[in-house]
């Protein structure tokens, strides 16, 4: 029987002020398969991917895994305004949040390390935050954004395609960029955005974070999983151009497309269960180096 | 697959139509005429065409008149493609 959800709101670490809503998921059974740690997109993604999160940490906390579920300062149920909230604060929630699952899991950094699992800009905040992480971490990737450039760029889109109807349009994005160039926050589709945030979205990029193993260990996991609604689903042009940047980063980057609805952007709330299952298969079987013959330094302590 | 049935393929996926958008013509009104065609979803759209086609889509070419109907639509991605 998978133990009982623990809901409670936890200080930043180093005096930031306010309070985070974490939603910790305990390991089913006695013997731990590790830990993940849940990034969650921005704006409107964060709240059209709830289900497909929830649905995924239940699955991976049955499976043995403990899951750290976490609102972002000015998100959810978190303390803090959107308005007030910069990148920077959230890589540190990021970063508080892993520092929380390791506290929780003492020990388990060489044989386990833990899995920062990024959702849309998520992804962009687990490299960010597994690049200040000293200890070993894995990642898990889900349909990834390359460039917070591209997600801050669909956003200011909103307001143009809010007054498509009106006939405007045309200058609006311009406008909202200059706005936030003078310093001045912006209001898109009932979000305020400050101009910390966007800068730092706009800076964020996806790149392999520095492998903290050794030469002779295993190569660190990191799990791309892509989801679209063609018959054949395959990786991206661009999931695919990245393999060899991440593999030439010393990672062992397993990238896999599966079929579904496009979830954190679909009209009506859906689920991708082919994802579930792809992400349950990917955390639970041995890494490509493991299965290579390379010795596994992960071992499921008793 | 041409353009026209790719498109109307992107359209259902996006706004969730259930494959009532595969039996849309290039005279099917779009902006204004379907509930699910909001602001959101016009991104959305954008979006999953530029990843799609391979096109990129510019902020002043954001316009009212590129979603009226599924052929100006298409007529949109088309000139876009022949870029």
């Amino acid at each position: 029987m998978t133990p009982a959800l623990e809901a409670f709101f936890q200080a930043p670490r180093g005096g930031r002020p306010g309070q985070r809503l974490y939603l910790h998921h305990p390991a089913a059974g006695a013997h731990s398969r590790g830990a993940v740690l849940y990034l969650h997109p921005f704006a409107e993604a964060m709240n059209k991917s709830r289900r497909m999160a929830a649905l995924q940490s239940r699955a991976l906390a049955a499976a043995g895994f403990s899951v750290l579920q976490v609102d972002l300062l000015g998100c959810g149920d978190s303390s803090g305004d959107l308005a007030d909230a910069s990148w920077h604060d959230w890589v540190h929630d990021a970063l508080d949040a892993a520092a929380w699952l390791a506290q929780r899991h003492p020990g388990r950094h060489a044989a386990m390390p833990i899995w920062l699992w990024g959702h849309r800009e998520g992804a962009l905040l687990a490299t960010a935050a597994a690049a200040q992480i000293p200890e070993p971490v894995q990642l898990l990737l889900w349909q990834p954004v390359l460039q917070g450039r591209q997600a801050l760029q669909q956003f200011l889109r909103l307001k143009a395609a809010a007054q498509l109807a009106d006939g405007g349009g045309k200058g609006v994005v311009e406008g909202l960029r200059a706005d936030l160039a003078a310093g001045r926050t912006v209001e898109v589709a009932g979000y305020t955005l400050g101009p910390a945030l966007a800068q730092g979205l706009d800076a964020a990029v996806l790149a392999p974070p520095p492998v903290r193993t050794a030469p002779a260990d295993t190569p660190p996991r990191a799990v791309w999983l892509e989801v679209n609604a063609q018959p054949d689903p395959q990786p991206s042009p661009a999931a695919q151009a990245a393999q060899a940047r991440w593999q030439a980063a010393g990672w062992a980057l397993e990238q896999q497309a599966v079929a579904g609805p496009a979830f954190w952007q679909t009209q009506e709330i859906e689920d991708a269960p082919a994802l579930v299952e792809a992400t349950l298969a990917a955390l639970t079987r041995p890494g490509p180096a493991a299965m290579a013959g390379m010795p596994d330094t992960r071992q499921v302590a008793a | 697959m041409d353009v026209q049935a790719q498109v109307l393929q992107v359209l259902d996926q996006t706004l969730s139509l259930g494959g009532r958008a595969l039996r849309f013509t290039a005279d099917t009104h779009l902006l204004g005429a379907i509930p699910e065609l909001d602001s959101m979803a016009v991104v959305s759209l954008l979006t999953t065409l530029e990843e799609r086609f391979g096109i990129v889509v510019d902020d002043d070419e954001i316009d009212g008149t590129t979603f009226a109907t599924v052929g100006s639509l298409v007529g949109f991605v088309g000139g876009k493609l022949a870029a």
